[in-house]
């Protein structure tokens, strides 16, 4: 067991419907104002008809562990916690959007109120021991919080044997979110 | 008929207030970039006018007690006050203007951004103190004691004012580029020649200002300047072209999107905008222009090719921000 936290996700996309649950939750639970969202859902279909594929994704930011957005952030908005997730303080964000531009994942948008504005992994629910909004309402058990430096045996025994990915590796950013392929499927 | 894959992604995002390349940049910040450029290309061109004329005896005439030429004198004056009204819209960019105080309570290193901030104030003080020294008559005339303390400073240390004035204008031109150019998730951005092009066509544009409001005698070393600044931008922007062309996959179809795009900005394509008014209207007509004038044959308006420099510039920067945004992020 380790001291310090790790926190991410692992989004097994077998069985995620594409319901939104996860971003009414979160527009609920985080008082987003209307026409944004900090979660988001996707639905990618690929392949040639009969041999087609689909795969729903409930996307956000993806808590990088080499977070552009931070390393560009003129102000120390931008920052890691404690708890391994990128963070936002509201009361040094100019609004300069020098991380919109760097974020490869397009996780961020200008809040109304003139700061920028993203996930946070629920970090309020967090620090009471709770999962976020997204996880707790989530009806097909798709999304998962885990703390990857203290994965417990659920965790480690969904992603066994699986193909699991992170987005955009290439990129560097050591994202926080991984995610159990849909190709993982029976007859995919 | 051969079948085709497809590959169709939907996604509830669709939404101009979430999807970030339809916000992050508007029109604030490629005139910012215009003008930091120009107020850049005006120290560089002044402080190295007035280097030559101190320390070798060449350059702009003389207007006595130490006054160098018209062109010199506005410019040196234009320099700094471009730059603020440049900063005026960097300003107004800002979602939340009130906390522009956060730059400058910390020194990020790794943010570009945060050294932008920190080297619009240094411009600043140093670039004044110049302005005022080559305006010294006209200061002295209104005969305020610590302003003419502060202008017999300045003459006592002109040279090495002027010898760090040169380097803080190269480096706000530079800067404006770099500013762009670290985003690695904006594919067309993403190319350390953008610093270079945006520094050279600062130049060029400073040195088609100060042809415009240089009398008729001062006008030729300006236009030489000028010409001499387009040539190496056509070359600098043939090596970003280049460059994005024979990168990856990201980097080349983010410069097809600028060079052979379809997205249209104020009725003309990016296309047109590219090659028509910024490569061809901007850079190649002004250089035959001034060439033609170099080697004697008086163009019936000589101000047209200064004019048609200052606004390639402008579309430059206007082009290279609105395309960079508007091209998928690295994937």
């Amino acid at each position: 067991m380790s001291n310090k936290k790790n926190y991410g996700m692992v989004i097994d996309t077998r069985v995620c419907v594409g319901c939104s649950a996860c971003v009414y939750a979160c527009k609920q639970e985080n008082s987003v104002p209307e026409g944004y969202c900090r979660d988001w859902v996707v639905q990618e279909s690929g392949g040639e008809y009969p041999k087609l594929t689909m795969e729903n994704r409930s996307e956000r930011c993806q808590h990088c562990d080499n977070a552009p957005c931070v390393t560009y952030c003129p102000t120390r908005a931008s920052h890691y916690d404690e708890n391994g997730t990128v963070q936002i303080n509201r009361s040094l964000c100019t609004g300069c959007k020098a991380c919109m531009a760097a974020c490869p994942y397009d996780a961020r948008y200008v809040h109304p109120e003139g700061f920028v504005d993203k996930c946070s992994l629920c970090r309020h629910r967090i620090e009471q021991g709770l999962e976020t909004a997204c996880v707790s309402i989530c009806p097909t058990g798709s999304l998962n919080l885990v703390d990857f430096n203290n994965m417990n045996e659920k965790t480690r025994a969904l992603l066994r044997g699986k193909l699991v990915y992170r987005q955009k590796e290439h990129a560097g950013t050591e994202p926080s979110l991984h995610w159990i392929s849909a190709s993982n499927k029976p007859g995919a | 008929m051969l079948a085709t894959a497809v590959n169709e992604i939907v996604s509830t995002k669709i939404n101009p207030n979430v999807v970030p390349h339809l916000h992050i940049w508007e029109w604030h910040i490629p005139l910012y970039l215009f003008l930091g450029g120009m107020a850049g290309g005006l120290l560089v061109i002044t402080s190295i006018m007035i280097i030559l004329k101190r320390k070798f005896g060449v350059g702009p005439r003389d207007q006595g007690e130490g006054c160098p030429c018209l062109a010199v004198r506005l410019g040196s004056i234009l320099s700094p006050t471009l730059l603020g009204i440049g900063m005026l819209f960097l300003f107004l960019d800002l979602a939340h203007p009130l906390y522009v105080w956060a730059f400058y309570t910390t020194i990020q290193p790794t943010s570009p951004m945060s050294a932008g901030s920190w080297i619009l104030i240094a411009f600043f003080p140093l670039a004044i103190l110049q302005a005022m020294l080559v305006n010294k008559r006209q200061l002295r005339d209104l005969n305020i004691e610590p302003i003419n303390k502060v202008i017999d400073w300045t003459e006592n240390h002109m040279t090495i004012v002027a010898l760090v004035n040169a380097h803080i204008g190269v480096g706000i031109g530079i800067y404006t580029g770099i500013l762009l150019s670290f985003f690695s998730a904006r594919p067309l951005w993403s190319s350390s020649i953008l610093g270079m092009l945006f520094l050279v066509s600062g130049i060029s544009s400073a040195a088609a200002l100060m042809l415009l409001l240089a009398p008729e005698d001062e006008k030729p070393v300006y236009s030489m300047i000028d010409a001499n600044a387009i040539w190496i931008e056509l070359m600098t922007v043939g090596l970003f072209v280049l460059g994005g062309l024979t990168g990856s996959a990201n980097t080349h179809g983010a410069m097809m999107h600028l060079i052979t795009g379809d997205v249209n900005l104020a009725g003309m394509s990016y296309m047109f905008w590219f090659w028509g008014v910024f490569v061809a209207a901007g850079l190649v007509v002004p250089l035959l222009l001034e060439f033609l004038e170099a080697a004697g044959v008086h163009v019936r308006f000589p101000n047209v090719a200064p004019v048609m420099v200052l606004f390639g510039g402008l579309i430059l920067r206007f082009l290279i921000v609105f395309a960079g945004q508007s091209y998928h992020t690295f994937m």
